[in-house]
């Protein structure tokens, strides 16, 4: 952190001479030195890898139950062990990273426009629209995400025969979006009224720019940073979301395979096998402690005070 | 609570110490009541209860949260032995016909009710009559009506749940029954019917005192009746306390003083409980404690396992409704099924696999009536498949109500299918019993979903006439069989218990033959207590014989 603060106090030293750097690039330097960075991308990578091309790692079929081999403990056929119906846990629980991969990069991708859309509106207009906006943020704030999501999931439930696979994790999607959307909104609107003031903005204006154009190429890029960081840490808490509504019977349902339905069944055996419990929940933190590691590297470095 | 609990249990421990070093050897005969009476008498314990769906009233419970505590409250006419379900004379003196259809019922004198009034046979009388009533709306009511009159006491809504109101019946009175004097009354029915003192054990058929008509709905949360205990208070959520009540006439008396219901939520809890001895008896073991039988060394020699009159049953979609489900495509279904296998697996071995649609705790049952279309043989159900024709209707699906715990077996009973026949089998949720049965009942279900039948008497016709006959309460799937129509009303004339049975028997043959609903398996329940307490039995019907019980 030092070495670059003094790289860019001192012109003439080093081969950065006079390249103006932005803040994302700032941002990646000091990423590419921080180890939690790199431990967090691996797992990520393991685990986006699992969700896109599940029989890189196992060939056998989640789907196949062996009634007559049920609650085996792991061993060389099934080194995860099977579960109360006889499934391959391990594959059950490569199969499952797909859907909480799926949840959490696409709602944290929709409450960051939607969050991101609301904040930008009632920052940079101001006045009413700013009240109105507001409050309406307000009011979904003010509604718990599980619970909001537990009734929302309870009122449209699943057909297993009929809903197709895409369809039951996107209603996931759309609750979690509903109720997840309002904080980015309030950290959106505080980071473009902050960034609203500047002279850049205020000459972009005079020159005759249109509010389209000041908010593409001088707001949004300056205000961004907060939100994708935040966004990033949510999406680990919106993993945890799904696999919870899931836990409860309402999120995914079977067909679906999940880390959290998954865990459900499991807890009938908790007191007798262990095991069946152990390794779904265990991908799950990963997979949680992952991004929220991920959140914490991006927002060190996207954070100039920090340096 | 607990510290009451606790003390009594202490001095009943004590007492029972004193006594056994008195006179020896005298623990053995646990089951009679008179040997060691004196120790085993009084002394209060805590059961687990679930919340009853309605008020306590005979006639309008079907449910066991509220059934088992009626069960140790009200004295019927008849009641089950405890071990065999075989009927004995309780209220009843004698029950007397010569025909099967005109049955003279003549009653003990001294029965009396917990307010202090004496039963009479216009109690009874008066009672079937309210509960067959069809504006009352009584979930019993059914169980009226094989006597004479029944249907002029019902009535049709034209418009189902709509505004519009169902006329009033016809009559009020069932035809059927006549009160001779106090202690006599007749019963007769429309068609002659074998087995009708084995029905009146039944709750439904309890007598009801005075005090009931005047106000049925206050008469619900403090129920007055005729049995070994009566209740004391009963405080929604929480607790159902009872006593025992003084002037029970019958043979069998409690041993306990009181009795209290503790109402759970949930069964793990209630275990849990009673593995603290904060509990004394709960007769739902979880699945959790039922994984390598782990109750067994969670509570030793405190647990016991019994087959009860319950059957489990695949039922198809009527062809009228889906086409794709024919006796034959059954019959290859049922050989695809593993019954052994996911009985272990899922139930952990608390089921016996079903080899015909009687439950075996029942008089007349007959072991394997289904052959070889029960067993589990995957190669002989892919080619039985094939000789049907294959599987025309895609997907096979296997629907169950999903606020119970049948999402495990379902499954595991679609797997069988799938790898045995290569056709893809999903188990498909409803989302409760309610909306469940709705479906079957307005014939809007199709593929097959999940039966059970618990008997409500212990009598082989009460397996089959109410779920296979022709227009049958029950009969899920229209089964129609003229010559199994013939059969059953050919048993139900016969005089003799033997030669009725044989006939039932036969009847059984029947639906084999076309595979009317797909057997799984025969329940057995599974019970646990505390240490405090002994002589823990539990009856045909999956309840505990509390009045049985007693303190150690």
């Amino acid at each position: 952190m030092t070495d670059s603060l003094a790289v860019s106090v001192q012109p003439t030293a080093g081969e950065d001479v006079g390249e103006a750097r932005s803040l994302a690039q700032d941002a990646w330097r000091s990423l590419r030195k921080n180890k939690i960075f790199w431990i967090s991308v691996t797992l990520i990578t393991a685990f986006v890898l699992m969700a896109v091309w599940p029989s890189l790692f196992t060939r056998t079929d989640p789907t196949f139950g062996d009634i007559n081999n049920v609650r085996d403990t792991p061993s060389g056929a099934h080194i995860f062990g099977t579960d109360g119906q006889g499934y391959d846990i391990f594959a059950r629980t490569i199969y499952g990273a797909r859907a909480s991969i799926i949840v959490g990069i696409l709602t944290s991708l929709t409450t960051l426009i939607v969050g991101g859309v609301v904040g930008i509106v009632a920052g940079f207009y101001g006045g009413w629209i700013d009240a109105v906006v507001s409050r309406i943020t307000d009011i979904f704030f003010a509604i718990p995400l599980l619970l909001g999501g537990i009734l929302f999931m309870a009122s449209f439930p699943n057909n297993p025969q009929s809903t197709p696979y895409l369809v039951i994790v996107g209603k996931v999607v759309l609750t979690l979006t509903i109720f997840g959307w309002p904080s980015i909104a309030r950290l959106m609107r505080s980071s473009v009224l902050q960034v609203k003031p500047n002279e850049y903005v205020l000459a972009a204006r005079a020159l005759g720019a249109s509010p389209l154009r000041i908010i593409r190429s001088h707001i949004l890029p300056n205000a961004l940073a907060p939100a994708i960081v935040v966004s990033t840490i949510n999406l680990g808490g919106f993993i945890v979301a799904e696999a919870t509504l899931s836990f409860l019977g309402i999120g995914l349902t079977p067909p679906a395979i999940s880390w959290g339905v998954a865990i459900s069944d499991a807890l009938v055996a908790v007191r007798t096998y262990p095991h069946i419990l152990l390794f779904p929940s265990l991908f799950l933190s990963l997979a949680v402690l992952a991004f929220i590691l991920l959140g914490d590297a991006v927002r060190d470095a996207f954070d100039p005070k920090s340096r | 609570m607990r510290g009451t609990t606790r003390t009594v249990a202490v001095a009943g421990i004590s007492a029972a110490a004193l006594l056994l070093a008195g006179c020896g050897g005298g623990g053995d005969e646990g089951g009679s009541t008179d040997s060691g009476a004196a120790a085993k008498t009084g002394g209060a314990i805590t059961v687990r209860g679930c919340n009853p769906e309605n008020p306590l009233i005979a006639g309008n419970t079907s449910e066991t949260c509220g059934g088992n505590v009626l069960d140790v409250i009200t004295a019927k006419l008849v009641k089950y032995n405890v071990d065999t379900a075989a009927p004995e004379n309780d209220i009843a003196e004698s029950i007397e016909t010569s025909d099967n259809q005109n049955f003279t019922v003549k009653l003990k004198k001294d029965y009396k009710f917990h307010d202090g009034t004496v039963v009479k046979a216009k109690n009874f009388v008066d009672a079937w009559n309210y509960t067959a009533y069809g504006p009352n709306a009584q979930l019993g009511s059914y169980f009226f009506e094989p006597i004479e009159g029944y249907a002029d006491l019902q009535s049709e809504d034209p418009d189902g749940d709509g505004p519009q109101k169902a006329p009033t019946p016809k009559a009020k009175e069932l035809t059927g029954l006549k009160v001779v004097d106090d202690t006599t009354f007749t019963i007769k029915t429309t068609e002659k019917v074998s087995n009708l003192p084995v029905r009146l054990g039944y709750t439904a058929f309890s007598p009801q005192p005075d005090a009931f008509f005047a106000d049925p709905k206050a008469f619900g949360d403090k129920p007055i009746a005729a049995g070994p205990y009566k209740v004391d208070s009963w405080t929604k959520n929480a607790e159902i306390k009872l006593s025992k009540f003084a002037d029970y006439s019958g043979a069998r008396k409690g041993n306990l003083d009181n009795i209290t219901f503790k109402i759970y939520q949930d069964s793990n809890a209630a275990y849990a409980d009673v593995q603290a001895n904060q509990l004394d008896v709960t007769d739902e073991v979880p699945a959790s404690a039922q994984i390598d039988d782990k109750y067994k060394t969670d509570l030793p020699d405190r647990n016991l396992q019994k087959p009860v009159g319950v059957i489990q049953t695949i039922t198809t979609a009527p062809a009228k409704v889906d086409p794709n489900y024919g006796p034959e495509i059954r019959k290859a279904i049922s050989m695809a099924i593993n019954r052994e296998a996911i009985i272990k697996a899922i139930f952990n071995g608390t089921r016996e696999p079903a080899t015909g649609w009687v439950s075996p705790v029942v008089d007349g049952y007959k072991a394997d009536v289904c052959g070889e279309f029960c067993k589990y043989d995957p190669a002989k159900a892919k080619e039985q498949l094939a000789k049907a024709g294959g599987f025309k209707g895609g997907k096979i699906t296997l629907s169950y109500n999903a606020d119970a715990s049948h999402k495990e077996w379902t499954e595991a009973t679609c797997n069988s299918i799938k790898q045995a026949l290569g056709v893809d089998c999903v188990a498909t949720p409803v989302v409760d019993f309610s909306t469940f049965r709705t479906l079957i009942h307005d014939r809007k279900m199709k593929g097959m979903f999940r039966t059970g039948w618990q008997m409500d008497y212990p009598s082989i016709e009460n397996f089959l006439a109410p779920l296979y006959g022709t227009g049958a309460s029950s009969n899920d799937g229209d089964f129609s069989d003229p010559a199994f129509d013939a059969k059953l009303k050919e048993a139900a004339a016969a005089t003799d218990a033997a030669a009725s049975n044989k006939l039932y028997q036969e009847a059984e043959g029947i639906i084999a033959k076309d595979m009317a609903t797909i057997p799984l398996w025969y329940s057995t329940t599974t019970m646990g207590w505390s240490d405090k307490v002994t002589n823990v039995k539990v009856t045909p019907f999956g309840v505990p014989d509390y009045a049985g019980i007693s303190l150690k």
